[in-house]
């Protein structure tokens, strides 16, 4: 049996990515067993996949501990999920990243794998703008990369159930397959640090949350930043109506301020201000 | 028969179009609304001929199904959690006025805290309602399960409404391969609903209205009665189905390797797939345990738990819910069903996957373990063992 974890972000498409692969896999004539899950229903917040794929029927219906492959939708999440916790010595951790293999480390050893899925989904107008759907691009670089489906059957899963642009998103997978680089990567000889002690779960006296909002900072979950251009600005506050976080402060003179802790990136500032005057940029 | 890859709620709007549902009326919540969004699809397309009723809340949703019920259509709907608890009024409606029906509940927690994840504290608190329940462990049980539930349901021995649960996201969102019947096999299993109406237009009657304590008392026992009727029509409906579509649903309750077992595990629902496979890794070892899948909770298999009971000295019962003050729900369910038998085994209460918290097969292994070394009658938590929150005990 393959399992595969995906870690991605809401709207980048992991469920249907799931979906997919479970066609592909089913295509080729094996059993597939492939399911999302989602803490909180969100625009960017963390989301995680599990695949499964045997030859025989799975006896499983838990979570992925220990993957053999784990896939990267967003780079961004790197910084702050312990996405190859679990992936087993050997193992293979594919990334969305336009950055070249060598940039990311396996202490275990193993392969990484990257590919600009996010640039492969703006080309090929995959989602929006403000939101590349990544999913089709990586789901041909992980074809390419493991063998453990084949790009036909999975370009056959995106014809037959991809519900709007299935040739983008074929072409994408296309994309994605041939620009996937796979380097091996060696054990590392510096004996990892022993992780710390894994600290209780802080166990709130309930009936309160632990974290309330205001300390909840959702700026991790950005990829894309609005940046205001006062001069087209009218000072409507259309951004700060609808900005779904409440991220939106107003200076002396009216004028809109994101305060970026909040901001998720979502780009609904964006598309709603009538004068067009917010643009998402491409964090750092 | 063609294979299809499905989740659970795929699984769910495949079977209702399967059996030509005429009313669907249903309110979206997640994680069930892939069900609704699908059945929506087929009638907008044609591929379904039904009614689709839009509504405000699951409250107007069981009403416009149950009154359509009571004028001969075959209806479905769908919910969740919260939406569930929403219909808990209708609930007992569909029931008392014996009105046939199938609802798909994805099994997800009760708030608060808000929360998604699979539980069956949902439908566990809807287990006095005069609803059959069925916990079907894959989508192809979930298709399957829906289908003989219509037949059951609609049985004039029966009469009463039936829910098909399955569990958020390890169903309703997992994709898998689902053998799914042609419409015309289905057909010759499930034909039409009678069309013997409980209202007919133009025929003057009331249903539901006032009844004083002469006939009130009589029409409740009417339902308990259909009730009793459940297990052995279900066994007819199951024979039916396998004759017709071949496969075979294994009745309320399932065993695995129980025979010569010193403990069983009674499960409900996802875990029972993982916990076979657990069974199977213990016994290598030569430990003698197994499992038994409780697939139909109410009306309670009494009569198969007992027969269980006679050659096991120890069973464990895993909820994924809570009866506050009580115990595990199945597990009070066990207990009772058990008193009185000569020699019974002991009875564990776990708890397990509470709010979504994962149950894998290390989880699985510890409970097994667990109660191959102690009596005690628990609840264990044991979401919370794991994580250190409250001390491991018995
Ligand atoms: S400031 Fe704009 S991009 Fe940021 S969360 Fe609000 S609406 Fe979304
Ligand atoms: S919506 Fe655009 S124009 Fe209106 S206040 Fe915001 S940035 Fe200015």
């Amino acid at each position: 049996m393959l399992e595969i974890r995906f870690h991605g972000r809401g709207g980048q498409g992991a469920v249907v990515a799931s979906e997919l692969l479970a066609q592909a896999v089913f295509f080729d004539g094996k059993v597939a067993q492939s399911f999302p899950f989602f803490g909180v229903e969100r625009r960017g917040a963390p989301v995680t996949a599990f695949t499964r794929i045997d030859d025989q029927p799975i006896r499983l219906r838990s979570f992925i501990e220990n993957p053999d492959v784990v896939v990267v939708l967003d780079p961004g999440l790197l910084r702050d999920t312990p996405v190859t916790e679990g992936l087993k010595p050997g193992g293979l951790l594919l990334v969305n990243s336009p950055r070249p293999p060598e940039a990311f480390s396996l202490p275990l050893g193993g392969r990484i794998a990257t590919l600009d899925a996010t640039g492969i989904a703006l080309g090929r107008k995959v989602g929006t703008a403000t939101m590349p759907v990544v999913n089709t691009a990586v789901l041909g670089a992980l074809a390419r990369a493991t063998g453990a489906f084949t790009e036909t059957s999975l370009e056959r899963a995106i014809i037959s159930f991809v519900p709007s642009h299935p040739e983008e998103n074929r072409a994408a997978a296309r994309d994605g397959a041939e620009a996937v680089r796979t380097e091996p990567v060696a054990p590392s000889t510096v004996a990892p640090a022993p992780a710390p002690p894994a600290a209780p779960l802080p166990f709130p006296e309930g009936p309160m949350a632990s974290r309330p909002s205001h300390v909840l900072h959702t700026s991790s979950w950005r990829t894309l930043r609005p940046v205001i251009d006062r001069d087209r600005c009218t000072r409507c506050n259309f951004c700060w109506e609808f900005c779904p976080d409440d991220a939106f402060d107003l200076d002396a003179e009216g004028y809109p301020l994101v305060r970026l802790s909040y901001c998720k990136g979502c780009g609904i500032c964006a598309t709603e201000c009538p004068p067009d005057a917010i643009q998402m940029v491409t964090e750092a | 028969m063609v294979f299809k890859v499905l989740s659970g709620n795929g699984a769910q709007a495949e079977a209702a179009r399967l059996a030509r549902v005429q009313v669907i009326a249903a309110y979206p919540i997640t994680p069930q609304t892939t069900i609704v969004e699908a059945l929506a699809e087929m009638v907008a397309s044609g591929e379904l001929k039904a009614q689709y009723v839009k509504v405000e809340s699951e409250h107007s949703a069981l009403q416009v199904c149950l009154s359509a019920s009571a004028l001969g259509a075959r209806t479905y709907s769908a919910t969740s959690s919260q939406g569930l608890l929403l219909m808990h009024e209708l609930l007992h409606w569909a029931s008392g006025q014996r009105t046939p029906m199938v609802l798909g509940v994805v099994n997800r927690a009760v708030a608060p805290p808000w929360n998604i994840g699979a539980d069956h504290a949902d439908t566990m608190s809807q287990r006095d309602t005069g609803w059959i329940q069925f916990y079907p462990e894959s989508n192809q049980e979930v298709l399957d399960t829906v289908l003989t539930a219509y037949r059951l349901v609609e049985d004039p021995e029966i009469r009463l409404p039936a829910m098909v649960t399955e569990d958020a996201f390890y169903l309703s969102h997992t994709f898998e391969p689902v053998d799914v019947p042609d419409p015309e096999t289905v057909d010759r299993f499930l034909p039409p609903k009678d069309a013997r109406a409980i209202l007919r237009p133009g025929v003057v009657s009331r249903l539901g209205s006032f009844t004083g304590p002469d006939h009130y008392v009589g029409f409740r026992h009417q339902v308990a009665e259909a009730m009793d009727r459940v297990l052995p029509k279900l066994q007819e409906v199951e024979s039916e189905y396998a004759r017709r579509i071949g496969r075979v649903l294994g009745g309320p309750l399932v065993g695995y390797r129980t025979e010569d077992a010193d403990a069983v595990l009674l499960t409900l629902g996802t875990t029972s797939t993982t916990a076979r496979g657990v069974v199977d890794d213990l016994r290598s070892s030569g430990r003698k345990v197994g499992m038994a899948k409780l697939r139909v909770f109410r009306p309670f298999p009494v009569e198969a738990v007992r027969q269980l009971a006679r050659t096991v000295g120890r069973i464990g019962v895993l909820d994924r819910s809570f009866t506050f003050g009580a115990l595990g729900p199945a597990a009070s369910e066990v207990r009772s069903a058990l008193y009185g038998i000569p020699s019974p085994p002991s009875v564990t209460s776990f708890l397990s996957g509470i709010g979504g918290r994962d149950v894998g097969p290390q989880d699985l292994r510890r409970v097994f373990e667990a109660l191959l070394v102690s009596e005690a009658p628990g609840p264990r938590w044991m979401d919370l063992e794991t994580s250190g929150e409250v001390a491991a005990h018995g």
